[in-house]
């Protein structure tokens, strides 16, 4: 009987040291990590059908030489834009990627815009093959954006509640995470009518 | 009631469900046509292909139609009913929604994580370009949904092919303990397993006490089988809507369908004719 005593209690033990949130908060931050991921994935994948966009839309516009020096230093700028794995600690350069890919959004937008003006290159097929990757790749950011919101709500509530925010402070020291902030205009796909 | 304001925070509190559930409709089968675009001939025809189509390729395509988006954008509405649904095989993210709203005159091919490969944005894009887009122009919806879909299947074809639908999508055979099982779960076993074991112990200690007050033993045998798992929540976690049996006995609509957890990251493509 003695024996069994001390079986339930070390089971009763184990459950307390899962219910003080330890490996819930470590599975959380691993989450909003691969969210993190994908949202990294999402925008690096538009970066680069950016080259083709704009000589695709070169040949056909020779006239719209702004728009397209603004994207191309919007994505220069993106690219210098470090990513180091502590940009999810960091809310200044949380910031910072967050003002660079939001550049990027508006002129692109900018650019689509322009790309009205000329059916020839609207009903090129290349162009329209483009214009699918591109409106894919912002759908993509967009889904990618709002798992990555999710997850880092999960998470920052899961360390600010009892008894997390006990062990949060003595063993973890995590930090909250920052969300994606809507901009406006950016976290909708361009619009694009025929 | 004395407090109009406790009933109104009451209300209050479904709002958010009134808004998200009342907009994502009841998944009936392959072909959803709530928006009443596609003729029944053509609907049945549509399930049967669609259905031999996940039998001997596990990939799942579902289609559906809805009157109206009520202003929602098409994206947004288009990757929370593939969520909600959870088109296509678990692990596998092998679903394909194609979405077509009517009055909004919109659609788009919301396109699963594993079959991002094969169907490209730029596939599904082209499909809707120069498949779908000029039949619904000339208001050939019919002709539209078939050519559409042979389409999609033909873009797939290759992919997964010949694998049978997982156990966890409910075909094959029930394995007990089969498949992930969260942590705690085991140990709320092991627990059971005490405290089951606890009470046989005294019970039988209790047994053995009735013996010698010389009372007749009451069916509980000495050695004191016993058989059985403590009880184990059905085969799948709650992916999916419905069990096994409820598949079994849904026959509406081509036979029955359901989603087995296939995940979705917004690739595909949008058009409108």
């Amino acid at each position: 009987m003695k024996k069994l005593l001390r079986y339930v209690a070390s089971g009763i033990i184990l459950l307390m040291l899962s219910g003080c949130g330890y490996n819930v908060m470590q599975q959380n931050e691993e989450a909003v990590k691969a969210a993190w991921g994908d949202v990294e994935a999402t925008y690096q994948r538009r970066s680069d059908l950016i080259p083709n966009l704009v000589e695709t839309v070169k040949a056909y516009a020779k006239f719209e030489k702004d728009t397209l020096t603004q994207v191309t230093e919007a994505r220069a700028k993106v690219g210098t834009v470090q990513m180091s794995k502590d940009v999810l600690d960091d809310p200044k350069k949380f910031e910072e990627f967050q003002a660079a890919q939001n550049s990027m959004s508006s002129a692109l937008s900018r650019l689509l815009v322009v790309v009205e003006k000329y059916p020839d290159l609207k009903a090129n097929q290349s162009f329209m093959d483009l214009q699918h990757q591109l409106e894919g790749t912002e759908n993509r950011i967009n889904v990618a954006r709002t798992r990555y919101n999710k997850t880092v709500e999960t998470f920052n509530a899961s360390i600010r509640t009892f008894p997390n925010n006990l062990t949060n402070k003595l063993l973890l020291h995590l930090k909250a995470k920052e969300p994606f902030k809507a901009a406006p205009g950016a976290d909708k796909a361009p619009q694009v009518t025929f | 009631m004395k407090k109009p304001g406790a009933l109104f925070f009451v209300l209050l509190l479904f709002l958010p469900f009134a808004v998200e559930a009342a907009k994502i409709p009841v998944p009936r089968g392959y072909v959803n046509d709530y928006g009443n675009m596609i003729s029944s001939s053509a609907e049945a025809e549509l399930a049967a292909k669609l259905k031999s189509f996940e039998e001997t390729d596990s990939t799942q395509l579902v289609v559906l139609t809805v009157p109206s988006l009520e202003g929602e954008p098409l994206e947004d509405y288009s990757i929370r009913v593939a969520e909600a649904w959870k088109i296509g095989q678990k692990a596998k993210d092998n679903g394909i929604l194609f979405l077509v709203s009517r009055e909004d005159r919109k659609m788009r091919i919301e396109v699963g994580r594993g079959l991002e490969g094969k169907l490209t944005d730029l596939t599904a894009g082209r499909i809707i370009d120069l498949v779908i887009k000029p039949k619904f122009k000339a208001e050939d919806y019919d002709g539209g949904f078939t050519a559409g879909v042979s389409a999609l299947i033909d873009a797939t074809r290759g992919e997964f092919t010949a694998d049978r639908r997982t156990p966890s999508g409910g075909q094959g055979p029930y394995v007990p303990f089969a498949g992930e099982m969260p942590p705690w779960f085991a140990l709320l076993i092991l627990m059971g397993f005490f405290v089951l074991f606890s009470a046989m112990a005294r019970s039988r200690a209790r047994h053995d006490q009735l013996r010698r007050n010389d009372l007749r033993g009451r069916g509980l045998r000495k050695s004191g089988t016993w058989r059985g798992y403590p009880p184990y929540p059905g085969g799948h976690y709650g992916e999916g809507w419905s069990t096994r049996e409820e598949r079994d006995s849904d026959h509406d609509s081509g036979g029955g369908f359901s989603g087995g957890g296939g995940g979705f990251g917004g690739g595909g493509a949008s058009g409108g004719w």
